[in-house]
Formats: C-alpha cells, structure tokens, sequence
C-alpha cells in the first residue's frame, strides 16, 4: 500500500520540487500545506505515514511542527528538507524527532535513497 | 524603468531561488561569527532605479556600504550592494569582538559583506546554471553622494535594483541588512528566462 504524504513548505516551488521526485503511483495520496499551522492541522486529523517539512516559513515554523508533533504523539516519519542547512540546526531538528536533513534544493535521487534506507520505499 | 514584472509563480520562484542562496549564505555567516544564525524569510522587492540613489544617497551619512561588482556568463552581471545602517554595523563590532591591533572594524566588515555576497551569488548562480567572478569588495566613503558618485563609475547601465531585506539574529544580537542587486536589462531578461525554464520543468 502506497504511503499517505504530506508536504510542507511555503514556496509553490518547493512543494513541486519534492512532489516530482515522489513516485507516481504515491502522488494520489499527497496532501500540501503552506505553513505549520495548516501542517499540524492535517496531521492531527488524517493519518499521514510521511512528512516532508520546510524550516523556514513565517507564522509556525518546521521547528514548531515538529514540537507539535511531539506534544501531539503523531506518529509519522518527517523528513526535513530546508535551505537552514547550520550544523546546530541539523542537529537540533533530528533531536526532534526528525528522521533525515535534507538541504534544498531537493534532488529525486537524494530523497528516495533516504527513503530507501528508511525501509519507506 | 524596467522593472520584473514576475507572474505569481516566477516570483515564487525567485524567492524560493533566494531562499536557497540564502541559507548557505547565513550558514557561512554563521561559521565566521562561531555561532547559530536564526534565519527569518527574506523578502525582497524591485526598486526604481532613480529613487534607489536618491534614497540611499540621503541617508549616506548614517549608513556604512559595501560594494562589489559580480560577473557571469550570458549577460549576467552587476553590481552588490550590502548596506548596513550606523546601529546595526556597530552591533556588528561588538558581535565580532573588536580588538585592537587585529582587523579594523572596516575590514570586518568588508569581510562579512563580502561572503554574504559571494556565498549568495554563488549559490543563486549554480541553480540557474551559471558561474559568477567577483571584484574586490569596496567600503564606501561615509559622506553624502559618495554613494550616487560610486554608481556613476560602474561600467555598465543598470535597469533594476532587486533589493533583498535581510534580518539576521544572532545569539543575544540582532542586524539587520538589505543586499541591493543592481542589474542591467540583459540580465533580468536572462533571469526570467531561467524561472520560465525551471518553472516548466517542475
């Protein structure tokens, strides 16, 4: 069974870019948000396996997804993907719970070997 | 004038460009002062060109401007503006450390503009598939006009001022700081052509 996703980010751009380097068969069930707030909205509601999150965004940053995510226990897979790319900042999100740092600009081969080696794909 | 008039998703683009550039920008930064840059989104806006001397010439006096001209292939060139208001450039110090005998506080703070400068354009070149040379960075006098007197010496017309507010917090300190991208119309033609080719891609 195909993953439910969620992509997070503020730039059109950005959701399109981790969007064409997803499968084919998983782009039916993605779902987008524009920033945090919608984020965590989405992902306290439906039941979303992954989420692709973008750090630097106005209102509820990635950083606060993902204390939400903790506060609310959702259990899913976050995969940070962000032009932020400081070491203190790497590490700060994978000690919250973040699986992977990805820097942007995404690459589809980049992404799906991280979630090969998540056993994801 | 010439201005950008960018679609909503050649804007997109653009800032999403920038953001990139950005980042790696504010991580160089953040390497150099040994300490966590928070990062808030840029934004950025077209000025008219006119205005833009005007403006800043008035100000002179109470402002400190790096410049330093940036060259790429396929028309892409220009010139960088990092400007910094009196305040924010004696934060700056103070961030730093300023001791004597080490570097003065005009070189630091050519220094510092000159890798957001080139960490930016670097950055931002590599995702439209070009490659930049730089100039050697310049603190301009602080006096009034030196700044129109700078402008009036470039080599090259420029149409359009892409103006980039950047904010940057660093630990207990904040600055601020806007980069000023002054390009010429062959330039901004390229660029467009480039967010059209990203954007058809995606």
């Amino acid at each position: 069974m195909n993953p439910t996703v969620l992509i997070c980010d503020d730039s059109n751009m950005a959701r399109k870019q981790v969007l064409r380097s997803l499968p084919e068969q998983w782009h039916s069930n993605v779902q987008t948000a524009q920033h945090g707030a919608e984020a965590l909205t989405i992902l306290r509601n439906g039941e979303i396996d992954i989420l692709f999150l973008d750090l630097t965004m106005p209102g509820i940053d990635g950083v606060g997804v993902l204390q939400g995510i903790q506060k609310l226990n959702v259990d899913c897979h976050v995969f940070v993907i962000s032009a932020d790319i400081q070491p203190e900042m790497q590490s700060k999100v994978l000690g919250l719970g973040a699986k992977e740092f990805l820097r942007k600009p995404i690459k589809a081969d980049v992404l799906q070997s991280n979630l090969e080696k998540h056993g994801l794909l | 004038m010439n201005k950008l008039h960018l679609s909503e998703d050649e804007q997109d683009c653009l800032q999403e460009l920038i953001n990139v550039a950005m980042g790696q920008a504010s991580d160089q930064l953040a390497r150099y002062l040994d300490s966590f840059v928070y990062l808030k989104v840029p934004s950025i806006e077209s000025v008219d060109a006119d205005s833009l001397a005007t403006t800043l010439d008035q100000q002179q006096a109470a402002m400190a401007v790096v410049s330093q001209g940036f060259f790429g292939y396929e028309g892409i060139r220009g010139e960088a503006l990092l400007v910094y208001q009196d305040e924010d450039s004696e934060r700056l110090a103070d961030l730093l450390g300023y001791e004597p005998d080490e570097l003065s506080k005009d070189e630091q703070l050519i220094d510092i503009s000159s890798i957001l400068t080139t960490t930016f354009l670097n950055v931002f070149a590599s995702q439209i598939e070009n490659q930049i040379s730089y100039s050697a960075p310049k603190l301009l006098p602080s006096r009034a006009n030196s700044l129109s007197e700078h402008l009036e010496q470039l080599t090259f017309n420029w149409d359009l001022a892409l103006k980039v507010n950047i904010n940057y917090q660093v630990t207990d300190y904040s600055f601020n700081c806007n980069m000023v991208l002054l390009i010429p119309e062959t330039a901004i033609n390229n660029i467009k052509v480039v967010l059209n080719r990203i954007l058809e891609e995606l």
